[in-house]
């Protein structure tokens, strides 16, 4: 059979039988009312800063919002897409006809991440409403959605290729919420307990001011040299790479107001992310004497543009990890079968 | 069809083991097109394994199986073409109706649209689940998921069914139709392969048996010596005490004879001393009105393949 043929039949089946179940509709539905109360609260809350174009910020909020939903509903929704029909018997029926292991896993990581997306479509009115408060930009939108839509993708792929790799259901939905948590959560304990654990020494030289009694003239003392140590982030900040919200973050283009702070989510989590690129100033100077201008330091779009993308590396291993999970899925599900599982059944 | 060697079942010294348990351990046969061939054995025999194996799903360790004279671990698509399998597990997808069920299925092995609904409507007919058509398949009895599952093996026509458990859970009216179905299928030039524990029903179904103890199939020589052991026949007449005298008479032992709640029974070794029997029974005056043997033949050879185990020689490696 035409390798999209079957994954055809596949996707019909799966969807089939999700568009009669009554889970669901619940799930979209508390999904619908959650973004909904989200949206009146921002929109409540920016209304009140009396901040015009506050459109950034909402949309993005409602993206990160449908992320982190989406991330959660995902493995419930593919973490027993193979195994789950084995437990059924039903997996067996569809291995003895022309549909291969290839189209069944593919068929139903391509209905697992359609039912994911039905949550960001659910969320479209929104998104329109965020839009029409103003100062929102094509690129974001378009490369937000974009990344957001693989993401979702990355996720139910992981689920469908757990669900054929381990044989109970619920272990395998479980150990696709750890992956959802590592890369999530994982990452950032993994960022902050790096950077806490390698500290350098930091030799700071500082010169005070010498008041002399009764006047207002003074002499620059003597410089005194303190030392303390410093935690480098910098040498971390590859890890967050791997985030899913810092890839959606750094992918979007950056939206920066005239005095280069960030008008909306993205941008500001990207900026955060980028800064810490920057590696500390290991000797630093402080002369409160002579020099007596303030130099303000770099602004966030100065930060930004002087530090390095990178989406384009945690997008990739999200794409391998998302592709290896469904190759050794497919490899999982071939039949006849040489090798099984402790405990595992066929029919 | 035309009959070659190719068609059919042949099987030949297969092997299979999980982990230390060795499922089966040496099955040779052969099916025939236009036959019902009847899988027997106790269980955990290794009946569902070996079925796994003809059905592509599981991959023996060692041997040779053809089905229409394609290997099924070298082309597995080629057999699923013309196989067709009802598993002893009744699964089926809950929430979608009998009829959506048979048509997807339909279209999994290849038919568009149209077609898998013509064939849909078609086995539905002749499974005879017109009222449950449109109802959701978790509504089924075991009885009504046995016919959908049997309409499910046969979506793309195949020549070679392998029915694991068919009669299980059917009542005696289902079952009646399934043997007829049954028949007529073979005798379209289908080759059938039935597991099943009920052998009085494979009796009447069956054309040739095949047993297996312990993942292994028994020779021919041992199962024509349990064929040929003496076995229980009963006997009824119009005058019931009339008959142990008169077998006594005809030098029966009076420990040979027994009796159950619907007439006497007599241990006899062969169909010749049977008919001659009968004759002395009717020739002493006895009205003889039930002559027959109490168990099935495939019912007897079972059991007393059972009751004896192997002898050295049998070609069963344990």
């Amino acid at each position: 059979m035409k390798l999209w043929a079957g994954i055809g039949v596949i996707v019909g089946l799966e969807l089939r039988q999700r568009v009669r179940g009554v889970a669901w509709y619940v799930l979209l539905g508390v999904f619908v009312v959650l973004i909904g109360i989200v949206t009146v609260l921002v929109g409540l809350a920016t209304a009140s800063f009396g901040g015009e174009d506050s459109g950034g910020w909402l949309y993005s909020l409602i993206i990160y919002f449908v992320l982190m939903l989406g991330t959660l509903i995902a493995p419930a929704l593919s973490g027993n897409a193979i195994n789950g029909e084995r437990e059924a018997g039903t997996l067996a029926t569809m291995q003895v006809t022309l549909v291969s292991a290839t189209q069944i896993v593919l068929g139903k990581f391509l209905a697992a991440w359609i039912a994911t997306l039905a949550f960001l479509v659910a969320s479209s009115p929104f998104l329109v409403v965020a839009a029409a408060l103003g100062g929102l930009s094509v690129g974001t939108v378009l490369v937000s959605l974009l990344v957001l839509a693989v993401e979702l993708g990355v996720i139910a792929a992981i689920g469908v290729g757990l669900s054929a790799i381990l044989g109970r259901p619920l272990f395998s939905i479980v150990v696709s919420y750890l992956a959802v948590a590592a890369l999530s959560l994982g990452t950032l304990i993994a960022f902050g307990l790096g950077g806490v654990a390698i500290q350098s020494e930091v030799r700071a030289t500082t010169v005070q001011s010498i008041y002399e009694d009764g006047s207002d003239s003074y002499t620059c003392g003597p410089p005194t040299v303190s030392t303390y140590s410093a935690p480098r982030f910098d040498l971390f900040w590859p890890i967050l790479s791997a985030n899913p919200y810092v890839v959606l973050a750094d992918a979007t283009p950056p939206q920066f107001s005239e005095y280069g702070s960030p008008t909306d989510l993205f941008t500001g989590v990207a900026s955060l992310v980028r800064a810490v690129q920057v590696p500390p100033d290991l000797s630093p100077d402080f002369d409160y004497c002579s020099s007596a201008t303030f130099e303000p330091g770099p602004t966030q779009e100065e930060t930004y543009g002087k530090t390095v993308p990178s989406w384009f590396v945690g997008l990739l291993l999200h794409l391998v990890l998302a592709a290896g999970a469904l190759l050794w899925g497919i490899a999982r599900t071939k039949t006849p079968a040489r090798r099984l599982a402790v405990g595992s059944r066929v029919a | 069809m035309r009959l070659t060697t190719t068609d059919g079942i042949v099987v030949e010294g297969v092997r299979r083991s999980f982990g230390s348990v060795h499922a089966v351990t040496d099955i040779s046969f052969e099916a025939r097109p236009g036959t019902v061939t009847a899988l027997v054995g106790p269980n955990g025999s290794g009946k569902t394994t070996l079925l796994l194996m003809l059905a592509t799903l599981l991959a023996p360790d060692e041997g040779s199986i053809r089905i229409a004279g394609h290997d099924p671990v070298v082309d597995p698509l080629a057999v699923r073409a013309v196989m067709g399998w009802m598993p002893d597990t009744l699964g089926s997808w809950a929430s979608l109706t009998v009829r959506t069920t048979l048509q997807l299925t339909a279209r999994m092995y290849g038919r568009d649209v149209a077609q898998a609904a013509a064939r849909a409507d078609e086995l539905i007919d002749l499974v005879e689940l017109w009222e449950l058509a449109d109802r959701p398949t978790r509504v089924l009895s075991r009885g009504q998921k046995q016919k959908l599952s049997l309409a499910r093996a046969l979506v793309h026509d195949p020549s070679v069914l392998l029915l694991d458990e068919p009669a299980s859970g059917l009542d005696p009216a289902a079952r009646i139709e399934l043997r007829i179905l049954v028949r007529r299928l073979a005798a379209e030039g289908r080759t059938i392969l039935v597991s099943s524990h009920v052998l009085a029903e494979l009796d009447e179904l069956a054309d040739t048996a095949i047993y297996v103890e312990r993942g292994a199939s028994i020779s021919a020589e041992r199962v024509a010596r349990a064929t040929s052991s003496s076995r229980p026949w009963r006997i009824r007449a119009l005058e019931p005490t009339s008959i142990v005298p008169a077998l006594i008479a005809a030098g029966i032992a009076a420990e040979a004879i027994g009796a159950d709640g619907s007439g006497i029974l007599v241990s006899v070794d062969t169909e010749q001393r049977a008919a001659a029997l009968l004759g002395a029974l009717v020739s002493a005056g006895v009205e003889v009105t039930s002559f027959s043997p109490a168990t099935g033949d495939l019912e007897h050879t079972f059991l007393d393949l059972q009751a004896r185990p192997a002898e050295p020689g049998d070609g069963i490696r344990l």
